[in-house]
C-alpha cells in the first residue's frame, strides 16, 4: 500500500522560503499562477500546488528534489499542461516544477539521425529547429506538448502507425531521482549484462518515479514525397474495415485517421473544411519515394473502392496538408465548441486490429444509449480510438451518464484483449481500470514505485493505485 | 507446468535457495553460470494464439524460435527484429530474456519494440500478466520492457505476445568494394535518404546493403545505389546473424562495441581483417586474441558508447562495464521488487 499525507503548513512554508532563497522570483506563489498549474485539459478537476518553481538546470532540479524528499513535500512536473487524465492535479498540494525554461536543443546529429533536447522543448519548437537539416520528429499529439511531458506520458499521435510512439523513439534520458541523483539511461549507455531497460520504465511513468530533464530522440529524413488524401464513406463499417484491411496487407501508411459523421460535422464547422460532408471519413498520408507513394495510393484506392469509399481528395501542397492535419489535431476543440455550454472528454481505448470493428460498434452503441452527443475519432491504424463525449458540467445527471459511458467503453476494450488507454495515460481517472486490466500486476508496479520513491513524493496519487 | 514452477520458486524462496532459468542454453555464454536447481523453460512450449489477421502471435517461453518463424513465414509474416538463434533449439523465452536483435535492428526496431505483453512468475511465485495484444498501451509502468533483457534475474517469463509484420514482397542485397570509413558514411547516408534499407554490414573490405520492401521501392533503390547483386543473400544474412560467417571463426574473444553510428573507423584491433561494422555503424565487432579491452572501452566511451566481450569472456567485468552507482542502485531496487528473496541469479 502507498500512503501520503498532506505536509503541514509549516513544512510547506519552510520549503517555499528555502526555494525562494535559492531561486528568487522563479519561485511563484500567486494564486493565478498556481491555478494555471493546477490542472491539465479534459475533465475539469483541479487542485492547487502550494508553489510553482521554474528551474533551469539539472542541478537545480536535483537540489529541489533533495529538499522536497527530506521535507516529504510532493513534486509535480509540469510540461505544457495538456495531459487529459488529471495528471497535474495537486492532490496534496506541494511543489509544481514548471520545465518551460528548459528549452535548449542540446545536440542535433544529422548524420546519426538523433538529437538531445531539454524537457521543456515542445514538439513544434523541435521541428522548427531541425527543419534546416532535412530531418523531422514524427510524434505529434494534438497539442503542442513538451518533449518531457510526451516522454512522461509515452505519447503518440497521427504518425505512430508508421513511426511508433515515444516508446520507440526515445534513445535515452537524463532523469533526476527523488533523492536528487542525476542518472543517464539509454541504448548506448553502459548497462549491466542484465540490462534493465530503465529508459522504458521512465517513459510513461507520468512523473511518479523521477523528473526527466533531457531526452535523446530519433529523427527521420523528410521523405522524398508526401501525399495526403481524404476519403469519405457511406457508413462507419466501410471506413473501419478499410483500415483493418490496409493494416493486414501491411501497407506502410504514415497516417490513417478515422472521423465519424458527428466528428466530421464538428470539424467542418470548427476548421471550416470545404467540400467535405458530415460522413465517416479517413484522413490518410503516404510517405516514401515517388514510385513507392504512387504504389501505396493505388493499393489503398482499390481497398477503399471495395468498401464504398469516395474518390480521393488529395492535399499535396504543404499548406493544404497543414490545414488538413491542423483540423485533425483540433478535433478536441471542435468537439468542445460543437454544443455551446457543454464540455467534452475523450475515452482512449486501444484493441487488437482484428477487434477494431467490433469495439467501435459496441462503443457507438454505448455512446448512443447515453443520450449524449458523442463523436468518434482515432488513430485507427493502431487500433486506438477516442469517443468524445459531450456533457453539461453543471448537470449532475449528464456528468454521471458521461462517466458511466466512458467506463463501460473502457471495460469493453479490456474484454476484447485491449487496453483502457492507448496514449493518454492513467493519471487519476483510470486507476480503477488499470486494476481491471493488470490485476495483481499492479502490485509489482506499486512495489517498484515504493522502491524508487520511498517517500512517495513524486506526483503522489497518480498512475499506480495507492492500494 | 506453471503451478509446479510456482511451487518450485516458493520452495526455493522459503529455503533461501537459488534457481537458474534455462532454455536450450544457446545464449548461456552471455551470463555467468547460474546456481541452484535448474528450471527448464522448454517444458512450457507451444504457440498459444496465432491468427495472422491480428498481427499478433502469443507463444509460451519454451517454444523454439525456429518453430515460431516457420509458422509465421507460412502466413507471410515475420519477427521483424530478426533474432539470432545461436542454436537449433533456441527458445522464445531466452530470446526475450537476452534481448538480442539481428541485422534488421536499426531499421525495424529491437526485440523490446515488438514485445506487446508478457506473463511472468516473480520471485514470490506469483504469476503476473503485463501488457497484452495491442500496439499501444500506456496503462501503468512498462513492465514488459523491463523483463525484456532481464536475463532471468527478475522471474520466469512464461508467455510473450509479439507484434508481427508482413514479410517484404521483394528483397535484394547489393555488395560494394569499399574501405571501412567510406562504408560508414555510405551506410548512414543511404538510410537517411529513405532507401528501403533493412541491413548493412561491412566485413573484409566489402559493404553489404540489404534492401527490402515493395518491389518498386527496392528496384528504384537498386538503380540508385548500384553495387553488385549478392546471389545467395538469404543464406549470407543468416550466417552473419548466427555468427557462423568466417569472420566469427577462431578462438579469440569477440568484442562487441556499441557506438555512434558515424563514429570514425579506429584502428583498434590488430588489423582491419579483425573488425566488422554492423547496424549502420552503430555496432562494431572486434576479433582479437591480444585483447586490449580498456583501450577499446576508452574509444567506445569517446564515441558515446561502450564495449564488452560478447563471446569468450573470462570474467563478468569483461562481459559488462560497471554501472554509474545511482543507475546500479535503481537496477538493484527493481530486482528486489520482483525477487525479494533473491531466488534468481543476482544482477552482475
Ligand atoms: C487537443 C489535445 C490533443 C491531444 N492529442 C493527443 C494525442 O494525439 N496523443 C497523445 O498521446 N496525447 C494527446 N494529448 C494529450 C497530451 O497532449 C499528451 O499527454 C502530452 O504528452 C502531454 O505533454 P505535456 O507537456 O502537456 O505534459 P503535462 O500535461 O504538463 O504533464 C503530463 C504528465 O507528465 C508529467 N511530466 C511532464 N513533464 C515531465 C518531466 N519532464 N519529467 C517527468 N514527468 C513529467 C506530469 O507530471 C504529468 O503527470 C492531447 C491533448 C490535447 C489537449
Amino acid at each position: 500500500m502507498l500512503t501520503f499525507e498532506r505536509p503541514t503548513e509549516t513544512a510547506v512554508a519552510a520549503t517555499v522560503n528555502s526555494l525562494r532563497a535559492s531561486y528568487g522570483d522563479r519561485t511563484v506563489t500567486t494564486h493565478a499562477v498556481r491555478e494555471h498549474h493546477s490542472h491539465g485539459e479534459g475533465m475539469q478537476d483541479s487542485a492547487l500546488p502550494d508553489v510553482v518553481v521554474f528551474p533551469e538546470t539539472n542541478e537545480e532540479i536535483a537540489s529541489i528534489l533533495k529538499l522536497c524528499n527530506q521535507a516529504r513535500i510532493p513534486v509535480i512536473a509540469y510540461g505544457t499542461g495538456t495531459s487529459l487524465e488529471g495528471h497535474l492535479k495537486a492532490l496534496y498540494g506541494g511543489v509544481c516544477l514548471d520545465l518551460s525554461r528548459m528549452t535548449k536543443v542540446l545536440e542535433i546529429n544529422p548524420e546519426d539521425l538523433d538529437c538531445r533536447v531539454q524537457a521543456g522543448v515542445t514538439r513544434e519548437q523541435l521541428n522548427a529547429d531541425i527543419r534546416h537539416t532535412g530531418l523531422f520528429f514524427p510524434i505529434d499529439p494534438g497539442a503542442n506538448a513538451s518533449i518531457g511531458g510526451m516522454s512522461a506520458t509515452r505519447a503518440s499521435g497521427t504518425n505512430a502507425v508508421r513511426y511508433g510512439t515515444m516508446r520507440e523513439n526515445v534513445l535515452g534520458l537524463t532523469v533526476i531521482t527523488p533523492d536528487g541523483r542525476i542518472i543517464k539511461t539509454g541504448t548506448r549507455a553502459r548497462k549491466s549484462s542484465a540490462g534493465y531497460d530503465l529508459t522504458r520504465l521512465y517513459i510513461g511513468s507520468e512523473g511518479t518515479l523521477g523528473i526527466i530533464t533531457e531526452i535523446q530522440l530519433k529523427l527521420y529524413g523528410v521523405p522524398e514525397r508526401i501525399s495526403a488524401a481524404v476519403c469519405q464513406f457511406g457508413d462507419l463499417h466501410g471506413a473501419v474495415n478499410t483500415v483493418i484491411m490496409a493494416m493486414q496487407l501491411g501497407i506502410p501508411m504514415a497516417r490513417i485517421e478515422l472521423l465519424d459523421d458527428m466528428q466530421m460535422q464538428a470539424c467542418i464547422k470548427y476548421s471550416k473544411l470545404e467540400g467535405l460532408e458530415p460522413k465517416p471519413t479517413l484522413f490518410m498520408e503516404f510517405h516514401g519515394t515517388d514510385a513507392y507513394v504512387s504504389e501505396q495510393i493505388e493499393q489503398m484506392k482499390s481497398i477503399t473502392a471495395d468498401h464504398g469509399g469516395s474518390d480521393y481528395r488529395f492535399a499535396d501542397k504543404p499548406e493544404d496538408r497543414s490545414k488538413l492535419w491542423k483540423a485533425r489535431h483540433d478535433v478536441y476543440w471542435a468537439g468542445m465548441s460543437f454544443v455551446p455550454g457543454k464540455q467534452c472528454f475523450a475515452t482512449d481505448t486501444c484493441v487488437p486490429i482484428s477487434r477494431l470493428a467490433d469495439c467501435i460498434t459496441e462503443a457507438k452503441r454505448i455512446a448512443d444509449a447515453s443520450g449524449l452527443i458523442c463523436m468518434i475519432v482515432g488513430h485507427v491504424g493502431d487500433g486506438n480510438f477516442h469517443v468524445q463525449i459531450t456533457f453539461d458540467p453543471n448537470n449532475a445527471d449528464e456528468h454521471q451518464r458521461a462517466d458511466d459511458a466512458a467506463s463501460r467503453i473502457a471495460l469493453v476494450a479490456i474484454e476484447m484483449g485491449g487496453t483502457c488507454t492507448g496514449e493518454h495515460g492513467i493519471g487519476i481517472h483510470k486507476l480503477d481500470a488499470l486494476k481491471v486490466e493488470h490485476g495483481e500486476g499492479v502490485d509489482v508496479m506499486r512495489t517498484i514505485k515504493q522502491a524508487l520513491d520511498p517517500h512517495n513524493i513524486m506526483n503522489p496519487g497518480k498512475t499506480i493505485p495507492m492500494q | 507446468m506453471i503451478e509446479s514452477w510456482q511451487n518450485q520458486i516458493k520452495a526455493a524462496a522459503a529455503k533461501g535457495e537459488k534457481l537458474t532459468i534455462h532454455g536450450s542454453g544457446s545464449k548461456s555464454f552471455l551470463a555467468p553460470q547460474g546456481q541452484g536447481e535448474v528450471l527448464d523453460t522448454r517444458a512450457h512450449a507451444g504457440i498459444v494464439e496465432y491468427d495472422p489477421k491480428e498481427l499478433v502471435i502469443v507463444v509460451r517461453c519454451g517454444t523454439a524460435i525456429a518453430d515460431v518463424e516457420k509458422a509465421m513465414a507460412a502466413a507471410d509474416q515475420m519477427l521483424a527484429f530478426e533474432p539470432p538463434h545461436f542454436g537449433e533449439h533456441a527458445t522464445m523465452g531466452g530470446m526475450v530474456a537476452s534481448s538480442l536483435s539481428g541485422p534488421r535492428r536499426p531499421y525495424s526496431g529491437a526485440v523490446r519494440d515488438f514485445v506487446l505483453g508478457c506473463k511472468v512468475i516473480d520471485g514470490k511465485g506469483d504469476h503476473l500478466s503485463f501488457g497484452g495484444k495491442v500496439m499501444k498501451n500506456v496503462a501503468g509502468f512498462d513492465v514488459s520492457r523491463l523483463l525484456t533483457g532481464s536475463l532471468g534475474t527478475l522471474g520466469v517469463i512464461t508467455e510473450v505476445s509479439f507484434k508481427c509484420l508482413p514479410l517484404p514482397k521483394a528483397q535484394q542485397t547489393r555488395a560494394f568494394e569499399m574501405d571501412a570509413q567510406s562504408a560508414i558514411v555510405a551506410m548512414n547516408r543511404w538510410y537517411a535518404e529513405a532507401n528501403p534499407v533493412t541491413a548493412t554490414t561491412w566485413v573484409n573490405g566489402k559493404l553489404y546493403v540489404r534492401l527490402a520492401g515493395a518491389e518498386p521501392a527496392v528496384n528504384s533503390a537498386v538503380a540508385r545505389l548500384g553495387g553488385e547483386a549478392l546471389s545467395d543473400d538469404v543464406d549470407w544474412w543468416r550466417d552473419w546473424r548466427e555468427q557462423s560467417h568466417a569472420f566469427f571463426g577462431g578462438d579469440g574473444p569477440l568484442i562487441r562495441v556499441s557506438c555512434k553510428s558515424t563514429a570514425q573507423w579506429g584502428d583498434l584491433a590488430n588489423g582491419a581483417d579483425m573488425q566488422a561494422i554492423d547496424w549502420g555503424g552503430a555496432q562494431r565487432w572486434l576479433r582479437t586474441a591480444s585483447i586490449a579491452l580498456p583501450a577499446i572501452r576508452e574509444w567506445a566511451r569517446a564515441e558515446g558508447g561502450h564495449a564488452s566481450v560478447f563471446r569468450g569472456a573470462t570474467s563478468q567485468a569483461e562481459r559488462s562495464e560497471s554501472l554509474q552507482p545511482a543507475l546500479s542502485e535503481v537496477s538493484q531496487k527493481i530486482k528486489a521488487s520482483f525477487d525479494p528473496y533473491n531466488v534468481f541469479p543476482s544482477l552482475s
